[in-house]
Parts: C-alpha cells; structure tokens; sequence
C-alpha cells in the first residue's frame, strides 16, 4: 500500500545522527572558525554596497529636504509610510515563531527562531528608518515622546501615530531583550569555545557569567516563559497599531473595521515569506539540512498559505462591503482601485498575493525549496504592493475632485528603500558571522533521549 | 467495559427533548398571539445555538490539519456537534416564514421608499437571500456528514488507514476557508441586515470567534462530564483540560480584541451610517449591556483563565465554560435584539423560551449523535504519540 507522505510518522525536526557535540560543533563553528563560505563574502557585499546607497539618500534627504521623494500634496505619505508598514510585517514572524510557538509547545520551531528572531530586529531598524526620515527634521523625533518640557509640547493622544510610537518601541525593546536571552546559554558556549582574547572577553561580557548550573537554567526558563507571554500580545497589537494609523480616520478605502485581524494577518504573512526567503539560502549556504529539514519549510509553507487565506478574505470583505455599503466615496475608491489609474497594482497585487500562492496547497510544491523560494519572493512583492494600494490610492481621490492628484516615485524613493534592504542584509549578514544562527542548547533537547525530549519518533 | 463501545446518554438525551417540546410548545402558542415576537426570538435563539455545530464544524477541520492531544479527546464530541447541521436546516424555516416581519428589506413597499436600499436589492431580495441560505446549509451538511462518516469508518478495523486519514485531512482543508466564508455571509444575511443600512467588514469574522468560544466552552463542559468515567477515564488528562483552557483563554482575548476593533474605529469615524448601530445599543437599557460585556464576557473571563490552577481543575474548567456560555447569549441578544427595538431594551418572555426550544431539541439530536459511536476515535495515525505527549506534560 502506497502511503501518503508524513500521515503515519511526521519527519523528524533533526535529521538523525546527530549528538550533542554535533550540534554544538556544526554550528558553533560557523562562528568561531572565522572563516566564511564565499556566498558569505559576496551577500555581505551586496549589502553593504546597498546600505551606502541608503546612507547617500539619507544624506540627500536631509541636505535638500523631503522634496527629493515623490510625496506631494495629497500624497504625503507615499514610499516612507508603505515601507515603515512592509517591514515592520516581516518582523512579526519572528516574535509569532519565538513567542506564540514556544506557548504552543511546536518543537519545529526551535531551529528557526534564532535568526527569525535576528530578523525581526533589524526590519524593526529599517522600518524606524522610514518615519524618522519622513519627519524632515529627525532631530526633533523626541518630541513625540510625553516628558515634562518647557515649551508647552504634548503629543496628541487621540492620534493613532502617537501610539505607533509606544508600539513600536514597546515592540522593539521586547524582541531585543527576548533574543539576547535566549542568547546566553549559546554565547557561553561560544566563550567557552573562543581561542583568542577578543572573543574570550567579548563572549565573556556578553553571556552574564553563565556556568550552566542547575539554578541558572531554572531562573532562565522561568524568565524565558514570561517574555514570551508577554511578546505573545505584541504579535498582535503592534500591526493592529499601524492598521489604526489607517482605520481610525475617515478615508475611503482606509475606514474599515476588518483592518486590525487582516493587517496582523498579512504582517505574518509577509513575516513567514521572508522568513522562508533568508532559510533556504542560509540552510544550502552553511549545509544545514539535517537542521532546518524539509519539515520547517513545510510548516513555514502551510502557515503562509493559512495567514494569506485570510488576507484574501480581507480584500473580498472590503470589496464586498464598498459595493454593499452604497455610499458614495467608498464605492467609488474601490471602482478607482479595481479599474482607476493603479488598477494594474491592483490586478497585480491580486496575482501575486491571492492567485499564485495557491499552489501551496499542493505538496510537491511544499517540497519543492525552489519552488518555496519563489513564492517566498512574489508574497514579499505581493505585501509591498499591497502596501503601496492601501497608502496611495486612498490619499490619491479623497472626498473633493478639486484636492485630487496623482503619485509617482521618485529615484529617491527607490534609493532608500533598496538602501533599507542594504541596510537589512548587512546586519544579517554580520549577524550571521557573530552570533550562532541556530540555538545551540535547545537543538540539543531535541537529540533522541535528550533532555527535551517527549517521545520520541527513533526510540 | 470495552472502550470501543459507545456510551449511552439515554437521560440526557429524554430531559433536554422534554425541556425542548415544552419551550417549543409554549412558543407555539406565543406565535398566535404575536408572531412577530417569535420569529425575533426565534432568530435571536437561532444564531446562538448555530454557533455549535458550525463552531465545531471549524474545529474540526482545524483539529485535522494540525492534530494535538486537545483535539483527540474532544474530536467525538465536535463532530457529533458538527453533524447536526441537517437539525439546524430544518429549525431555519421559522426564520424563513417569518422574512417578512424580520427584514425590512424584505418588504417591497419599504425598498421602494429607500434609495439605499434599492441599491443593495440586487444582494438584499427574498429570492437570492433563500438561495444563499440553501447553499450555506448544502455546503455545511455536505462537509459535516463526510467528516463524520469518514471518521466512523477510520475506527473500523484494527489497522491505521493513512489514506482514509489522508482524505479527511484533505477535505478539513478545503472545510476551513469555506466554513470562514459561508459563516461570514450567513451572518452578514441573517444579522447584519436586520439594520440594513449599516455594514462593518469585521462583522463575519465576530461569528466566527464567538463560533469558535462557543464550542470550546461546550466541549470542556462535556470532556469534564465524560472525563468521570470509561472510556475518557484514563485517557483525559489535566494537560487536556490546560490546553482547552489555553485555547479558551485565546478566543475570550480574540473576541474581546475584535469586537473593541470595530468600537474603537467606528467610534473614531462617528460616521452618520456607521454609529446608528452603536446608538441603537447605548440608550433605553441597551447601554448596560456593553459595560456587562466589557467586564464580565471579557475582563473576568480572561482573569478567571489565567491561572494555570484553574485550567487544570476539570471543575473550575467546566464553572468558567457555563459562564462563558451565558454570556455568548448576552453578546448574541446584544448583536441582534437591538435592531428589532433600537434604543429601547425589551425582554419578552418567548426571548427565553425560543432559545430553551432550539436548545432542548439540538442537545437531544447531539447526544443522539454522540452516543451512537464509541467515544475516543480509533485507528488515528497520531493518537498514540499525541495522548502519550501528554503523560509527560501532566
């Protein structure tokens, strides 16, 4: 009888063989050999080219004012916002991996949200980029903050964008301090390990004297549990946040009470496409398949396929309800979005974010890394556009004909935002080369017999 | 006794089906002295109880495409929920006798004076909205009676039947998003557009996580009965109860973050065809049930889940499950009854005995259901390593 793959026995999450000094020796050393495969050298360097592109544009921007980007009057929003909203997506994968998985006990998890987790802290640090820039003046970014000053200045709290501001910082501060403490077991290990004085101390510093006792992993799980229940509601609320500086307004197109579960719903979506999209090419690059094994792509694919299942549920329900509705502006948004002039963004978005990751519902697609790289990239495209949709067209055609106009891009836009992508790969990249991409201590309670281990599937 | 034999709940079974016939005839007689009332009460009794079969209809598709030691123990008792959709079919057709005194888009001389609504008549007319109302049921009883016919045939045999397990993985798959849409616009029909000039895109997915809290509460109430004795005896353990609390605990959250949603930004707009809604739920009595529902739906039921004590203890599990199913009443009278009498609260007394009637009649059906096969399916692929996790974590 022909057995349908993985009904009777899921594949494990750790190719067999493997033991505790395996693991610890296979990806310890990626860090302290010091020596890069050449792919290292060349995405580095890719990366680091793009990020002086970002710098130059910055410096551009600041020299001659936002006038270099293509916002206009009634566009003021443009590239900055739908940048800040694409980037601050990718990185809710990484706490749903590290937090909501972790409370919902999915092993498959754990050989991922390492760099996951890496993930979401440097596209949280290119998504600040984008407002910070689109103040014109950011150095006076503080004054966003409530503190006690002489000169009479209060945000305004009914403001969405004020809140963004405690989201965001909440969210970054979170997910840094979650990431480096499940970083301490393994940079103790890399102390251990360090030949030179550099590492020695640096590694040293960083793992707060940690020796391993029984103690320290006792107060270490405790702590670990309670960030990731307290990260848990971040998933949530901090693209619920970004959904308000959008819904909480009265814009065609903008005003829709289903934007809090579908914005959060597409930054997963969005988190998982990039996930998938940095997995593949570091899992072939270091040869880390008896690690990140065809399971975790699999899973990664399905959880993509779910969150954009609901993403299309959300552009059908607002479609549908512009139509129902009857009202006058958002009737004719939606007529402006399905046939004005970025219809072509709309047709598209819905090919690249609807149509084409249905195939994901077929195995061989799920199996297939090449093919999961390539729908990884047209969702990473698909959620920019969607991005660029929501921000644009709404601003474009407001209520009056006469405050009506159009937006173009400039080179300027494009240079920043390519730059952020600079900017990402090069921390990623350094990351990479600093800190272990995979979790030493918790692969190890997934060896059979390990101390993790429930039941094993080679006992 | 032998664990494959199924459980009798002949008791059960007599009581809830006098307690139906009863309220069932009491509102009989309330629909000759006031029909109107009753189809109100009868819809308002409708979509909560609806909530439990489609609700487990969800989960189970849900349970089949991740597995979980939550979902083995409590899979018998959402399917035998889910499979009575053809019940629900035919406890439809007061709502649809009484189209005309619920609806006002249903009456033709009402349309004709509003320009809105003729606008939404080519979605809003009797015809079209009792064909999408036969498709919703054709497509709920279809999926719901394969899923459950399949599983009843996994247990045949001693043999897993990865193919058979396979196919029903399939078709929850397919069940998921389908049950999602056809959930969201049945109650968009059925509730939405009794205030048919008001719209929130947010609101089909409100069913479907009061669907989702509904059947969690109704299923832990159920495990923490069954759980007394053979053949869940050995098998359920606090870990179930933890995890179905856990996933209480989610839905209490989910729901509490949606319904605040569409508040918050409804609010915020103050939109003349968007607040009517809210307006018609804050004057006349009606106004002191989102602060119940705010403090008790939401803020005590989240406090009451988050010790993991109480998760653990089947009997304080299954207090917060009643209590939560109380107050999905309160929430459902709050979504619908306001739009029959806005701005002013009524309590009529077939408001009680509707519901009791529809009620009395699906539990009978259901533990008819429940007890015509054994209690724990067999012959799952993943059961063993999934009740053996859970031995570990108790």
């Amino acid at each position: 009888m022909t057995e349908p793959q993985g009904v009777l026995k899921p594949d494990p999450v750790i190719e067999p063989g493997h033991d505790y000094g395996s693991i610890t020796e296979k990806i310890a050393s990626i860090v302290d050999t010091g020596r890069q495969p050449k792919f290292w050298w060349v995405g580095f360097g890719i990366g680091f080219a793009l990020m002086q592109l970002f710098l130059v544009s910055a410096v551009w921007l600041l020299w001659e004012g936002v006038g270099v980007w293509g916002i206009n009057n009634p566009v003021g929003w443009g590239f900055a916002i739908i940048n800040l909203v694409w980037w601050i997506g990718i990185g809710h994968a990484g706490t749903l991996i590290s937090a909501i998985l972790l409370l919902l006990r999915q092993d498959w998890r754990t050989s991922i949200n390492r760099f996951a987790e890496a993930m979401t802290l440097f596209a949280v640090a290119c998504a600040g980029m984008f407002p910070l820039l689109h103040m014109g003046r950011p150095w006076f970014f503080y004054w966003l903050i409530p503190y006690p000053n002489t000169f009479g200045m209060w945000p305004q709290f009914r403001s969405p964008l004020v809140w963004d501001v405690f989201a965001i910082s909440t969210y970054a501060t979170a997910s840094a301090l979650f990431w480096f403490i499940g970083l301490i077991p393994d940079l103790a290990t890399l102390r251990d390990r360090a030949t030179n004085r550099t590492g020695k101390f640096v590694y040293g510093l960083l793992s707060m004297g940690w020796r391993g006792s029984a103690v320290h992993w006792y107060r270490y799980e405790v702590a670990y549990l309670l960030l990731a229940g307290l990260a848990t509601p971040l998933v949530v609320s901090v693209h619920t946040v970004v959904s308000f500086d959008f819904a909480i307004g009265i814009i065609p197109g903008w005003h829709a009470t289903i934007f809090p579960p579908y914005f959060v719903a597409g930054a997963i979506y969005a988190g998982f496409a990039m996930v998938l999209t940095l997995a593949i090419p570091i899992r072939w690059m270091y040869g880390l398949h008896d690690f990140i094994t065809a399971r975790h792509l699999r899973n990664m694919a399905k959880v993509m396929l779910a969150t954009g299942l609901i993403v299309a549920y959300g552009y059908s329900m607002e479609a549908f309800m512009a139509w129902y509705s009857g009202a006058t502006y958002e009737t004719a948004m939606i007529e402006h979005r399905l046939f004005g002039s970025f219809a072509h963004i709309f047709w598209a978005l819905i090919a690249v974010n609807v149509v084409i990751p249905q195939v994901l519902w077929f195995p061989q697609v799920r199996r297939s890394t090449a093919a999961l790289f390539c729908v990884a990239m047209v969702v990473n495209v698909g959620m920019w556009l969607e991005r660029y949709l929501i921000v644009v067209t709404s601003l474009s055609k407001d209520f009056l004909p006469s405050s009506w106009g159009e937006y173009a891009a400039t080179r300027w836009d494009w240079a920043t935002y390519i730059g952020t992508i600079g900017l990402f790969l090069t921390l990623m990249f350094l990351f990479l080369r600093v800190l272990p991409l995979i979790s030493i201590f918790e692969m190890r309670t997934l060896v059979p017999g390990g101390a993790g281990k429930k039941g094993g599937d080679d006992e | 006794m032998n664990a494959a034999d199924p459980v009798r709940f002949g008791a059960l079974k007599q009581r809830a089906l006098l307690v139906g016939l009863a309220a069932l005839a009491l509102s009989l007689v309330g629909w000759f002295l006031d029909p109107q009332q009753f189809y109100q009460s009868w819809l308002v009794g409708f979509l909560y109880w609806i909530a439990f079969p489609l609700g487990a209809f969800g989960f189970v598709c849900l349970h089949n495409m991740t597995g979980g030691a939550w979902g083995f123990v409590i899979r018998r008792i959402l399917e035998s929920a889910a499979g009575t959709t053809p019940l629900m079919a035919l406890l439809f057709l007061p709502v649809v006798l009484g189209l005309h005194d619920l609806y006002e888009w249903a009456d033709e001389a009402h349309v004709a004076a509003d320009a809105l609504l003729q606008h939404k008549a080519p979605f809003l007319n009797v015809p079209f909205f009792l064909t999408r109302a036969a498709i919703y049921f054709a497509i709920w009883i279809l999926f719901t009676q394969l899923i459950v016919r399949w599983s009843g045939q996994q247990d045949e045999g001693n043999e897993p039947r990865p193919n058979l397990t396979r196919r029903i993985q399939l078709l929850s798959g397919a069940g998921l998003p389908i049950y999602a849409m056809t959930v969201s616009f049945a109650t968009i029909d059925w509730g939405m557009t009794l205030e048919p000039h008001w719209f929130s895109t947010i609101y089909g997915m409100l069913f479907v996580v009061g669907q989702g809290l509904t059947t969690l509460a109704f299923s832990i109430i159920l495990l923490s009965k069954l759980s007394e004795r053979e053949p869940l005896a050995g098998v359920v353990k606090t870990g179930h109860f933890h995890d179905l609390g856990n996933l209480s605990l989610a839905f209490v959250m989910l729901w509490a973050y949606m319904s605040f949603s569409q508040y918050l930004i409804i609010w915020s707009g103050n939109l003349p065809e968007e607040i009517s809604w809210y307006l018609n739920r804050s004057a006349g009595g009606w106004e002191f049930f989102a602060p119940v529902l705010i403090a008790f739906h939401f803020a005590l039921s989240f406090l009451l889940l988050l010790a993991r004590r109480r998760k653990q203890a089947p009997s304080a599990l299954m207090r917060i499950a009643v209590w939560i199913l109380v107050l999905r009443f309160v929430d459902i009278f709050w979504l619908i009854a306001p739009a029959f009498s806005p701005g002013e609260f009524q309590l009529h007394w077939m408001d009680i005995t509707a519901p009791l009637a529809i009620g009395g009649l699906w539990l009978a059906f259901f533990f008819h259901r429940l007890g015509s096969w054994p209690l724990l399916p067999a012959n799952d692929p993943r059961i063993d390593e999934a009740l053996k996790a859970h031995e570990v974590h108790a």
